[in-house]
């Protein structure tokens, strides 16, 4: 099967040194597999809604989980946040950002559009690995989720 | 009737009273012209006209224009018909005369009639047991049956007394009528109508007893409109049979009398045959001979004669029908007049009185004044009760004197008892040069002395107004004569109205306006009342008054101007207040444009000032804006500042995220190619990436505090304070310090940052303490009416005074970072959120003795 369409989760980050360190992360949380990492707005959103370069991908295989960071060109990650909240058929995928900011402005909003995690990158990597596998472990083996079921 | 057809005919008689038998004569005279004439009759009209078993006319008008034609010699046809043809068949000539008929206005124009040899009256006709009609008045609205043409049916249509009348061919069907109830009633003549009723048997009408005066019927022989000759004829016959007693003879065939006078009248008859005839007849044929001559002039003479006479009857009958008319005339005046009128006898005694005099006497009846004494009934007594003597009463006297009077001042008593004011005339009536009575014209006057009274009244009343005005009144004639000059123009003028009275207008003026006045006067319009005209009056004392006019002009009834009448109004003392008051007004209006200039100085320095604070407010103006241009910027700068904050948040992370990662990626992939040198670097580049993540930190708060808004609640300060120090200070630190906290009043505040000053001085405290042998903490306040001073003293490292203003500045520490580690911006964020708040910050140390740190903070937020 094409990877593209059994990814699990979804990275959205513009900095390569901050992607690789939370496949890093991931991969310490033995939660690598079907891991795709994307550079920015856009292309997350073509991901999602099967545009663009990911036209011919699986439209029934949507991510367990999206990390998404708010920095990014083009659509900024609150955008994309609220086209995936606004579709009916996105809306269920969760959330989480994982980004550099504290400020309580971006938080706010976020929450206010929907998102389901709001986690601030830590300096320390240590604490960084800690962090992805709390989410790790909550979103894709606690969390019980719609997505897929149908 | 009778006796006057009588009299006619004796007197007629008389003028034949030459000749022995007028009839034979007048015979013998109209033997020579003798006239053959065709009269009709009708055959029901008893007993006047009728007919006999053998259809021939017969009846008292038959008998009797039998005998009259006879008399002079008429020979006489006789036909028989129905009266409304018949009377026609007169009118168009067809026949020459009629028998009976009955003289009405309606038929003078057709006919011309003889003398009238028998007056009927008119009748109403009803049945037996009628209830309802008892005058000519009742019969309105009946049904009135009556012979066709017959004069009872023009006198029913002229008094109009019924709209409902059958005219039937004749009287019989008319009673038919009213027998068989077709009818109400029938009019008709009342003897003719009961002889007609016998005739048909009819018993159960019966006349009315009741008079009626306006159907009186007076009945002739008429004869063709024009035609005098038959009619002279027939008038001669008349007054023959009239006036030798065949009237009489036919009259008794025809109404009866006692039947013993009847008897007389025979036996003289047979006696005058008898005895009488043949002798007559020897006389007769004597005088034929010896008169013949002379009958022959006579005749002629007499017929003249007759023609004269009946003139003259004429004449006289037609003087006394106007002295009837006038007579009736004078009655109506009489009573139409509104004077009372009445006549008195040389006695006093009331001769007569029209109606008017009755009702304003107050008499119903006039014969409770005929006959009566009239200065006793009306005239007794003065207008205050007192007796009024007959020999006193002017009436008498003048009447008596044969003269007339005429006296507006006496009463006349009412019936009643009352009196009224009465003006009267009296004119003698003489007779031979003697009075034998007098009329008296009078009516009442109550009226008009009231009247007279209030006109009297308003005359004084105007001459008052007009005397004792306080305005000067001037009245003058058409040549500007003074008629009239109250007292207040002669006190205006000081001239008596005696000097004045019909002297030109013009010596009220002086002399140098007279001119002048005079035209203004003259130039006033009609009926100018509302025009005032200003003239100068003279006064003798050489003094000139103003006098202001208003005048109106005075008409008499054919609206001539008469008179003119001025009202003045003396304003001579009010000119002089004019004067003064002029004279004020102008002096006021040089000091009010003395007052208006330095008015005008004081606002022109006002205005003045004026503009110089509009300069300033442009100015402030200018300032204000650029105040906003400066807040607009700092608004700017502000916002740029928090995209910077947010980039380096985001932005310089990064990178130290990435060196503390990948050092961690070296140290775990590459362990076994380091040794222990290696790795202690590796941590110290991990430790200082983690410092400067802290420093960001740091300053990114305190950048934030500078934008937060202050949310103020009333903080419990007591409650707070222990709150954080149990939460910061670990178990350790609650086993070896003395933490005092002593009574902290409650105040306004943003919680989340006091909490961040608590935090940070409370923290610092319990870090310079650590190394000290003193571990207490002691926090107080202090309340300063205006602020709250709160107070944290420590007994640790303290610091040197000397640098004490780089206590609270930013990265700016006293300790190093192996003494006392951190960042150097806690109490540049204590600082910046006191001051925040409006408060100040401070603090005392001394090295190693301890540091007290100080707050204020107002009470009033």
């Amino acid at each position: 099967m094409d990877k593209q369409n059994i990814v699990e989760i979804l990275i959205v980050e513009d900095n390569p040194n901050d992607a690789e360190m939370a496949l890093r992360a991931l991969k310490k949380n033995n939660l690598t597999n079907n891991v795709l990492v994307v550079v920015d707005g856009e292309e997350a959103l073509d991901f999602i809604f099967h545009k663009n370069k990911f036209v011919n991908r699986d439209g029934f295989n949507q991510p367990k989980i999206i990390l998404l960071d708010l920095k990014l060109p083009k659509v900024d990650g609150l955008e994309v946040l609220k086209e995936l909240k606004n579709n009916e058929e996105t809306k269920m995928i969760p959330v989480i950002v994982l980004t550099s900011s504290k400020e309580e402005s971006d938080i706010l909003e976020s929450y206010k559009l929907g998102v389901n995690s709001y986690i601030v990158k830590p300096v320390d990597f240590d604490k960084f690995v800690e962090a992805v596998r709390q989410l790790g472990l909550y979103w894709l083996l606690l969390n019980e989720s719609p997505v897929n079921r149908s | 009737m009778n006796n006057y057809l009588k009299y006619l005919g004796l007197v007629l008689f008389a003028i034949n009273s030459n000749l022995i038998s007028q009839n034979i004569i007048i015979n013998s005279s109209v033997t020579e012209s003798p006239l053959e004439i065709t009269i009709a009759s009708e055959p029901d009209y008893p007993p006047y006209c009728i007919v006999d078993e053998n259809g021939n006319a017969d009846g008292f008008s038959i008998d009797l224009i039998k005998a009259a034609t006879k008399a002079v010699g008429i020979k006489l046809n006789i036909k028989i018909g129905v009266w409304n043809e018949i009377k026609n068949d007169l009118a168009i000539g067809k026949i020459d005369a009629l028998p009976l008929v009955g003289r009405t206005p309606e038929r003078e124009s057709l006919y011309d009639f003889t003398l009238p040899y028998l007056s009927l009256h008119g009748a109403i006709f009803v049945k037996e047991g009628t209830l309802d009609i008892d005058s000519l008045e009742d019969l309105k609205g009946k049904t009135i049956s009556v012979m066709k043409g017959d004069n009872a049916e023009e006198f029913i249509l002229r008094e109009n007394i019924s709209k409902t009348v059958i005219s039937t061919h004749t009287f019989e069907e008319a009673f038919h009528m009213l027998e068989n109830g077709e009818s109400d009633a029938v009019i008709t003549q009342r003897i003719m109508g009961i002889k007609l009723l016998e005739n048909m048997g009819i018993k159960t009408i019966k006349p009315l007893d009741i008079h009626i005066p306006q159907f009186r019927q007076d009945f002739c022989f008429a004869v063709q409109k024009g035609n005098r000759e038959l009619l002279t004829k027939l008038n001669e016959g008349l007054s023959i049979i009239i006036a030798n007693n065949t009237f009489n003879e036919i009259q008794l065939k025809w109404f009866g009398t006692t039947s013993k006078r009847e008897l007389d009248i025979k036996d003289i008859l047979w006696m005058s045959v008898y005895i009488f005839i043949p002798l007559f007849i020897i006389m007769l044929v004597i005088s034929i001979f010896l008169l013949n001559r002379k009958v022959r002039q006579k005749t002629k003479y007499l017929e003249n004669e007759i023609l004269e006479h009946n003139k003259t009857f004429n004449d006289l009958k037609l003087q006394k029908d106007l002295l009837s008319h006038s007579e009736q005339q004078i009655r109506l005046l009489l009573n139409s007049t509104a004077e009372g009128i009445y006549g008195i006898d040389q006695k006093g005694n009331c001769t007569f009185c029209n109606r008017s005099a009755l009702n304003l006497l107050g008499y119903a009846d006039i014969n409770s004044v005929i006959g009566k004494n009239m200065h006793q009934l009306i005239h007794h007594s003065h207008a205050n009760k007192s007796k009024y003597l007959e020999e006193d009463c002017k009436i008498y006297i003048a009447f008596r004197k044969g003269k007339e009077i005429h006296v507006s001042n006496e009463v006349l008593w009412k019936a009643d008892g009352t009196y009224f004011d009465a003006e009267y005339f009296s004119y003698p009536i003489k007779q031979d040069g003697k009075s034998i009575g007098a009329v008296i014209t009078f009516w009442d006057i109550t009226k008009d002395k009231i009247i007279k009274d209030e006109l009297k009244k308003t005359k004084e009343y105007l001459e008052n107004l007009i005397n004792y005005a306080q305005a000067p009144i001037i009245v003058w004639d058409t040549e500007l004569n003074i008629e009239r000059f109250n007292r207040a123009f002669e006190r205006l003028t000081g001239l008596k109205f005696d000097e004045v009275i019909g002297k030109n207008i013009d010596i009220i003026f002086p002399g140098n306006s007279r001119e002048e006045s005079i035209r203004l006067i003259n130039s006033l319009k009609i009926d100018s009342r509302s025009e005032t005209i200003e003239i100068e009056i003279k006064n003798i004392d050489g003094s000139i008054k103003n006098v202001l006019w208003n005048s109106a002009k005075i008409y008499d009834s054919d609206n001539n101007l008469i008179a003119t009448i001025a009202q003045g109004n003396d304003i001579t003392e009010r000119k002089v207040a004019e004067n003064e008051l002029k004279k004020i007004k102008d002096n006021l209006e040089i000091e009010v444009q003395k007052q208006t200039a330095e008015l005008n100085e004081k606002l022109k320095k006002l205005d003045k000032s004026q503009r110089a604070m509009l300069y300033m407010i442009e100015d402030l103006n200018e300032v204000t804006s650029e105040l906003k241009n400066e807040r607009r910027k700092l608004e700017l700068s502000n916002k740029e500042l928090e995209a910077f904050s947010y980039s380096v948040s985001h932005d310089l992370r990064a990178p130290l995220r990435a060196i503390d990662g990948f050092s961690k990626f070296l140290e775990e992939d590459f362990s076994n190619k380091l040794d222990d040198e290696g790795k202690r670097l590796l941590k110290v580049i991990r430790e200082n990436a983690k410092k400067m993540d802290r420093l960001i930190a740091d300053m990114l708060n305190l950048s934030r505090l500078s934008r937060i808004e202050i949310n103020y609640t009333k903080i419990d300060m007591e409650k707070m304070v222990e709150s954080i120090y149990n939460e910061i200070a670990n178990d350790n630190d609650k086993n070896t310090f003395e933490f005092n906290v002593e009574t902290l009043p409650k105040v306004n505040g943003d919680s989340t940052l006091i909490e961040q000053v608590w935090t940070n001085l409370i923290g610092n405290a319990i870090k310079y303490s650590q190394k000290s042998q003193i571990k207490k903490i002691v926090i107080s306040a202090e309340d300063k009416e205006e602020y709250i001073e709160y107070k944290i003293q420590d007994f640790g490292a303290g610091f040197n005074e000397k640098y004490v203003s780089k206590l609270f500045g930013v990265f700016q520490r006293l300790h190093t970072e192996i003494e006392f580690e951190g960042t150097g911006v806690g109490l540049a964020i204590v600082k910046r959120i006191i001051h925040r708040h409006g408060g100040e910050v401070w603090a005392k140390g001394e090295i190693n003795k301890g540091a007290t740190f100080y707050f204020s903070l107002p009470k009033k937020n």
